[in-house]
């Protein structure tokens, strides 16, 4: 092991400087050879998908892989959140923002052969829009029309939508075989540049290279996705040169996974946010004064530093979608006004209950239950498995304090919404995201929700403890591993890995 | 014999209705189902209620357990809600590593406990034989996760020698790499198990030492060594027989614990994904075939001590 430190050294220090010169700013850094095409990338991704059911089954576990690798819609996001092109070549928009021209690209197969279609496109957006069951089937409602007059795809629209372009890249966008016969639970059937090679339930999905993918086709020869519920298991795996690349790392296990110089720690953005939700239609918590108390008793750069990596938020919307301002004013730590606030609020000796999913560190509970006493408030944690939280908290709204960390990009909506389990309930903020969706530029949307995020935080709706980051730990030899928002996709396409 | 087979037989189907109520009955308390899985948090109560349909989980209880029971005696314990994969199939899969872990594990744990268990009750006394003592006690008290631990950062990330976790890819299809990736879950379950079997045999060993029968060949000239290895192990392994039933069982809770640890895909590490996503189909086919199993092993164990006891079979006759 030690012999091979100082040339590990040398490829980290070739790494670096290399990293430096080339401009991939969202990728992990170039390592000293060249990727082999034969290669075989083993990925650690803690999450497994439910089923692989991209039309009906929920959860980032399934977005992460199968959008962009294996699915694809007619425009695809990057890392960044910028729109680019996939399967259709370019678009246009009218003047009044309701009709969108697409060319779809030609001679695109599908896995199994089938050719695609503008029929499929059609057939595809349609379903989505109609069959309510389907995941994000609400962001299409605005569609009225898609149509195809060859090569051109037209999707006519009742009302503006800034987000269209945004939803497409996404589940609501993805472009089906019609009347595939596909088992869309178990096996898949898209264009993207890798086919779903094979799915062992409760240990990998492992990926191959799409020999006839329309674009450039992937570096690796194969990728597979192991599934490693447990951060010790995953850290051992990579000390041991069982994984290529750890994602969902535990930041304070940095010196130890770079220990032998066979891994470096890469940290980007995210739109993770760990959200602290109050249950504000009764009790102590219908009182504003004594939600802001907690969020102001909350030291969040301790949430921060005790996880090792991420950044403060300290309203609904992070930094990586648009609208993000740092509303850091708004709630400043300060256990002093907090007591006050409690004490204004006749809630100067509380005792709340938080509901928390047993797979978040205890740290958070614990960090909170601190904070809360030092002001006088008793908080009790009742750690739950998911299925529970989602009973209890998420359909029946039975809880007082929840933390649940929210992955998905711009999901603003769900504080326009009374009925879901934030009850979070103001017209004004409804009103103000109606307006950024149906504004006619992006600057006027983001501007729209800057300020209907600025209100839900100086209503207390919630607190947002931290802005999780993607914490990546890349083996030297690995390039082209995305940095950025990797717990909501995850593009494997530039992923390589030399032999050197 | 026959009677007594017969009547053991019987126990063992009531064991197994008893069990089948007691799991879906249970099960279904659990808070949280499968639809709200699938749904996640960005859903509506309608697209809830349309996936509920979808899986038809609003049937009535006592129906869909009728249903199930019905399967299982015409040989179908069911399928995934979430896959459609059926019970059976993916069990049999993930057998392939579960059940040779076991053996493994229950073999190691047999070599570890039989012969220090025999030495440390004839070295009582001295200094060895209460290292062994001492040593088991505080083996059989080490949490199973800790122990696996130790093992994997001296022997995988240490040295090298044995895979850390995982399974290979390809199953079986390479023996020495499937067996070498299961050496140290079987290690970590072996000796916890063997500690607690070793104090077993222990004991077992010292009160036949006590017994007239070894006294009696001892004062005929045997060394007392001898005259317990000829008269006295006989009877230690008719008793460690009998608890081999409560082993297998012990193997099969360390199993789960050991499989997540390892990120084996065996049947733990299935049980434990299923009973997370509420597909209760599979949660319970896996429970009552692991409790067809112990109670399976408990029979054979049974008949097993009533064949090689003379002293049963005399009293039975």
């Amino acid at each position: 092991m030690h012999r091979r430190t100082p040339l590990a050294l040398a490829a980290l220090v070739a790494a670096a400087v290399l990293s430096l010169s080339a401009c991939a700013p969202s990728t992990s850094p170039a390592p000293s050879g060249s990727p082999d095409a034969d290669s075989s990338v083993v990925v650690r991704l803690a999450l497994e998908p439910t089923n692989l059911d991209i039309r009906q089954t929920s959860g980032s576990a399934l977005d992460q892989i199968l959008i962009d690798n294996v699915y694809q819609g007619l425009v695809a996001r990057t890392p960044e959140q910028e729109i680019v092109p996939a399967l259709a070549s370019d678009w246009t928009v009218s003047d009044d923002r309701l009709t969108y021209t697409f060319t779809l690209r030609e001679g695109v197969t599908f896995h199994d052969g089938q050719p695609l279609t503008p029929e499929d496109v059609v057939f595809s957006l349609t379903q989505h829009r109609d069959n309510a069951g389907w995941v994000d089937a609400a962001t299409l409602t605005n569609v009225t029309g898609v149509t195809a007059d060859g090569q051109k795809i037209t999707v006519t629209l009742s009302e503006p939508d800034s987000q269209l372009l945004w939803n497409l890249s996404g589940r609501a966008g993805i472009i089906l075989k019609e009347g595939d016969g596909v088992d869309y639970q178990t096996a898949s059937n898209g264009t993207g540049p890798f086919t779903l090679e094979r799915w062992t339930r409760g240990d990998n999905i492992t990926f191959a290279r799409n020999p006839a993918y329309w674009g450039t086709p992937a570096k690796a020869a194969e990728v597979v996705f192991d599934y490693i519920p447990d951060n010790q298991a995953a850290l051992n795996a990579a000390l041991a040169g069982e994984v290529d690349v750890v994602t969902g790392f535990d930041a304070n296990l940095k010196t130890q996974i770079e220990a032998n110089g066979d891994f470096s720690l890469v940290v980007g953005d995210s739109t993770d946010k760990g959200t602290l939700a109050f249950n504000q239609t009764s009790g102590p918590l219908a009182d504003k004064r004594v939600r802001q108390a907690i969020r102001q008793a909350i030291d969040h750069d301790a949430f921060v530093e005790a996880l090792g990596a991420g950044k403060t938020m300290y309203g609904p919307i992070p930094s990586l979608d648009p609208g993000y301002e740092d509303l850091s004013e708004v709630a400043p730590y300060d256990p002093d006004a907090a007591k006050k606030l409690l004490a204004d609020a006749g809630a100067a000796d509380t005792t709340l209950t938080l509901t928390i999913p047993s797979f978040y560190p205890a740290t958070i509970s614990q960090l909170l239950v601190s904070d809360l006493n030092a002001v006088g408030i008793t908080l009790k944690v009742d750690s739950v498995d998911f299925p529970t939280w989602l009973t209890n908290v998420y359909t029946n709204h039975d809880y007082e304090l929840s933390f649940v960390l929210h992955t998905e990009a711009r999901d603003f909506i769900n504080w326009t919404n009374p009925e879901y389990y934030f009850t979070y309930d103001n017209p004004q903020v409804t009103q103000l995201y109606t307006q950024a969706r149906a504004a006619t530029s992006d600057e006027e949307a983001a501007k729209l929700l800057a300020q209907a995020a600025r209100i839900v935080s100086d209503d207390a709706a919630a607190d947002w403890l931290y802005n999780g980051a993607s914490v990546v730990a890349v083996g030297t030899k690995v390039s082209g591993f995305p940095s950025v928002n990797v717990n909501e996709r995850l593009n494997v396409t530039e992923l390589g890995k030399s032999d050197g | 014999m026959i009677r007594y087979t017969l009547m053991r037989l019987a126990l063992l189907a009531a064991g197994l209705v008893v069990a089948s109520v007691i799991i879906f009955f249970t099960l279904r308390v659990l808070p949280g189902d499968v639809a709200q899985l699938i749904g996640g948090t960005n859903s509506t109560p309608e697209q809830i209620a349309a996936i509920r349909e979808r899986l038809d989980l609003d049937a009535p209880l006592a129906a869909q357990y009728l249903d199930w029971v019905g399967g299982v005696l015409r040989g179908d314990l069911g399928a995934s809600l979430l896959t459609g994969t059926p019970v059976a199939a993916e069990l049999a899969q993930k057998a392939q590593i579960t059940l040779p872990l076991g053996a493994l594990s229950l073999t190691i744990a047999l070599l570890f406990a039989g012969p220090l268990g025999v030495i440390s009750a004839l070295r009582r006394a001295r200094l060895g034989g209460t290292v062994i003592g001492v040593g088991a006690q505080t083996l059989a008290a080490v949490p199973v996760v800790w122990a696996g631990m130790m093992l994997v950062v001296v022997f995988a990330v240490w040295w090298g020698v044995l895979p850390a976790q995982g399974f290979p890819r390809d199953g079986w299809s390479d023996p020495g790499a499937a067996l070498r990736s299961l050496v140290l879950p079987a290690l970590t379950i072996g000796i916890v198990e063997g500690a607690m079997l070793l104090r077993f045999v222990r004991s077992a060993t010292l009160q036949a030492m006590g017994q007239d029968y070894v006294r009696t060949a001892a004062s005929q000239g045997l060394t007392r060594t001898r005259a317990l290895i000829r008269h006295g192990l006989p009877n230690v392994g008719l008793s460690v027989v009998t608890v081999l039933g409560l082993q297998v069982a012990g193997i099969i809770v360390g199993a789960v614990v050991i499989e997540q640890l390892f990120s084996l895909p065996g049947i733990g590490r299935m049980l434990v994904r299923d009973v997370s996503a509420r597909d209760l189909p599979m949660v319970q086919g896996e429970l009552l075939a692991l409790t067809a199993f112990v109670l399976l092993v408990g029979f054979v164990v049974d008949l097993v001590h009533r064949l090689i006891d003379p002293r049963q079979r005399e009293s039975a006759a």
